[in-house]
């Protein structure tokens, strides 16, 4: 039995622990191709063009997967510990998936409500009706699921740029490559929120207390915790994407209030290439003034400073 | 305490009164206007949704006219709505407005009988109840004139428009529920329908707030009916209001059909939208307008579902998405398009059947 999943969405968080998984109990793993331009294209015409470009993407990976597979696995988020919610558009796209394939497929979609465990073996039980076996290749796969618990390093006198966004567009090369090849190629060390850990992330203090939904908290922490590490916070934002239109904006304010140069990408399915570079170079030219403005002012305050013992 | 809060449609009235019940002096922000929009929106994160702009320029404008107390609904948190009073807040106190801020809690009932309006107005709970009781009834009353005056408007659309202002005093001053009572049949003596049946009845689902506000949406029932279609709705504060009470009975038919689609709610209204959508269809109208803000997120699932229904039955569906810049002209001309395929289709049925 061929079990597809979408290379999109979730898959940049679990995608290996579901492949793990899905092998362990005997089923034959197709993983869509890495995002493209063909790919984006095959899913603009399947959902409305208001819709964010992560769910475009993932719909353009289940159209590519069709016809390939028997059984497409799509697990459908609802919320996770602490009843932190997904975003509608996440919760909602089993069923697009579900109209858009028909009955061409079968769509396989554990419902995650809180632990991920249950869903997980259900829906095993569903390919492989063997539960010795699912819950042995449960088991396995489980060290597959990211976790982390160290935080990074800050060392002195690094150049340091804290590239935020939803994990899918961060992992997906085809969204973030331009980025990260900006800001690494202007020498700059680039941070990001999936390599800090959980501790950061899940915390609940300040405003991120207010936030229902599980990755903006996360968005939201890391904000928080990065911003004065940093020489300046770029956020990816998805054209359409309702939490993100929210949270950024909290975190412009706080990045005014800390006169930290912020930047809010927004990227659609026509954003090329050029117009991404442009915009972070003017960034990090921002950055850099204010790196050199904030040396200029230590050095007067010391001069000030001297004149004072001398006085 | 001179409170206000956003407009609601029609329903800007039932709200007027349940305050005043509870001793509040109301202040109502000014009726919506492209001045609210803009003033709204400037004041607005670029990217959010359009409820919350002119929602801001309703508070906007109410305090220039005095208010100090601003009301404001907040949901789950699961949509941004929930979200909303916290920008709200922020961009009163940003501008410098010396105001007090409530946000008010939808989905706890109790808390909110038992605790919050006491508290904030100083009164008792069975105030609380009876308030609640007679915003029941005159947002019914609100519901069943909107009912009238579509089908009046796509009958006969001047004595409609004439008729519309002399039942909306009616409704105004009807501040008891006797008096509200005697509004319900007054308002229907006023629209005097005859029983003829339009050309085209149309059914109107979407995002809850442009389902009550029709600034938002251009006013579309009215232009609909215009053009000859009575606009068949579902939504409204009078069911919101029994929903959250528990006790609407069309919200759980709504998830029952809505399940062929739909099988987990994304938030919002989706499930609402795509259930009555559904409903319409088994009554037999003749298509659907599903009306949202733009990037709305749940209704943009919800219009897939939708699509797929279009392609199950055949039935006409016209999404439309609204922000402050949608056009005018543009909107006139995708509505008479519809109205017509519309007409044409129900034409080649009856014409079939014979
Ligand atoms: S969080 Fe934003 S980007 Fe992600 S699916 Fe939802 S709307 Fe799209
Ligand atoms: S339901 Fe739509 S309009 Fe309402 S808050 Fe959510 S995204 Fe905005």
């Amino acid at each position: 039995m061929k079990v597809g999943i979408p290379r999109a969405l979730l898959y940049h968080r679990y995608g290996r622990f579901w492949e793990e998984f899905l092998a362990g109990i005997g089923a034959e793993v197709v993983v869509s191709r890495r995002t493209d331009k063909v790919l984006l294209q095959k899913g603009l015409s399947h959902v409305s063009s208001e819709i964010c470009l992560p769910i475009k993407i993932v719909a353009g990976h289940i159209e590519e997967l069709v016809g390939k597979i028997d059984v497409l696995f799509l697990p459908r988020l609802l919320w996770l510990e602490d009843k932190l919610y997904a975003c509608p558009k996440m919760i909602g796209i089993v069923d697009i998936a579900r109209m858009m394939t028909g009955d061409r497929v079968r769509v396989v979609a554990p419902k995650i409500q809180g632990s991920l465990w249950l869903p997980h073996f259900r829906a095993g039980m569903e390919l492989c009706h063997d539960p010795m076996r699912v819950a042995r290749a449960l088991t396995r796969a489980r060290r597959h699921i990211p976790v982390h618990d160290r935080t990074p390093l800050f060392p002195d006198g690094e150049k340091r740029v804290a590239l935020l966004g939803h994990f899918y567009n961060i992992g997906d090369d085809f969204i973030s490559r331009p980025m990260v090849d900006t800001l690494t190629g202007h020498g700059y060390r680039i941070c990001t929120k999936d390599e800090l850990p959980e501790s950061v992330l899940r915390s609940r203090q300040g405003f991120a207390r207010s936030i229902r939904w599980v990755y903006e908290r996360e968005l939201y922490n890391a904000f928080r915790f990065l911003v004065d590490k940093v020489d300046g916070v770029c956020m990816i934002v998805s054209m359409g994407c309702g939490p993100d239109s929210l949270v950024a904006e909290f975190m412009r304010d706080e990045a005014q209030r800390r006169d930290r140069p912020f930047l809010q990408l927004v990227i659609d399915e026509h954003t090329g290439t050029a117009g991404i570079v442009t915009r972070i170079e003017a960034f990090l030219e921002l950055a850099e003034r204010r790196q050199a403005r904030a040396l200029q002012i230590s050095d007067s305050r010391l001069k000030i400073g001297g004149q004072g013992r001398a006085a | 305490m001179k409170a206000s809060f956003p407009n609601l449609g029609y329903d800007t009235y039932a709200l007027k009164t349940f305050v005043e019940d509870l001793g509040g002096e109301v202040i109502l922000a000014p009726p919506n206007s492209r001045r609210t929009v803009e003033l709204g929106a400037l004041h607005s994160p670029e990217l959010i949704c359009m409820p919350y702009k002119i929602t801001l320029g309703n508070m906007l404008e109410a305090i220039e006219l005095g208010a100090d107390t601003l009301f404001m609904a907040a949901g789950a948190r699961k949509c941004r709505f929930g979200y909303y009073h916290y920008l709200h807040e922020r961009a009163l106190k940003d501008l410098g407005k010396e105001c007090r801020f409530i946000a008010v809690t939808q989905y706890s009932p109790f808390d909110f009988v038992f605790k919050v309006m006491p508290g904030i107005f100083g009164v008792s709970p069975f105030r609380v109840i009876r308030a609640v009781a007679k915003l029941l009834a005159k947002s019914r009353l609100t519901q069943e004139f909107r009912q009238q005056l579509n089908r009046k408007m796509a009958l006969d659309f001047d004595g409609a428009e004439q008729a519309k202002p002399k039942a909306l005093s009616v409704i105004e001053r009807a501040h008891t529920l006797k008096e509200i009572q005697a509004a319900r049949g007054e308002v229907r003596r006023i629209f005097a329908l005859n029983g003829s049946e339009p050309a085209i009845r149309l059914g109107l689902v979407g995002e809850i707030y442009f389902m009550i506000e029709q600034f938002a949406s251009q006013e579309i029932e009215k232009e609909l009916g215009k053009m000859g279609a009575e606009v068949v709705f579902e939504r409204s504060l009078y069911r919101h209001i029994r929903h959250l009470l528990s006790s609407d009975p069309a919200f759980v038919r709504s998830g029952r059909l809505a399940r062929r689609y739909l099988q987990e709610s994304p938030g919002g209204e989706a499930i609402r939208t795509v259930g009555e959508a559904v409903y319409f269809q088994q009554q037999g109208l003749d298509g659907i307008v599903h009306i949202f803000p733009f990037t709305c997120m749940p209704e943009n699932i919800a219009l897939e579902a939708l699509q797929k229904l279009s392609e199950e039955t055949g039935l006409p569906v016209l999404s439309l998405s609204f922000d402050e810049h949608t056009s005018r002209t543009g909107l006139l001309t995708r509505l008479e398009a519809f109205v017509d395929l519309v007409k044409r289709r129900k034409l080649g049925r009856r014409l079939h059947r014979n």
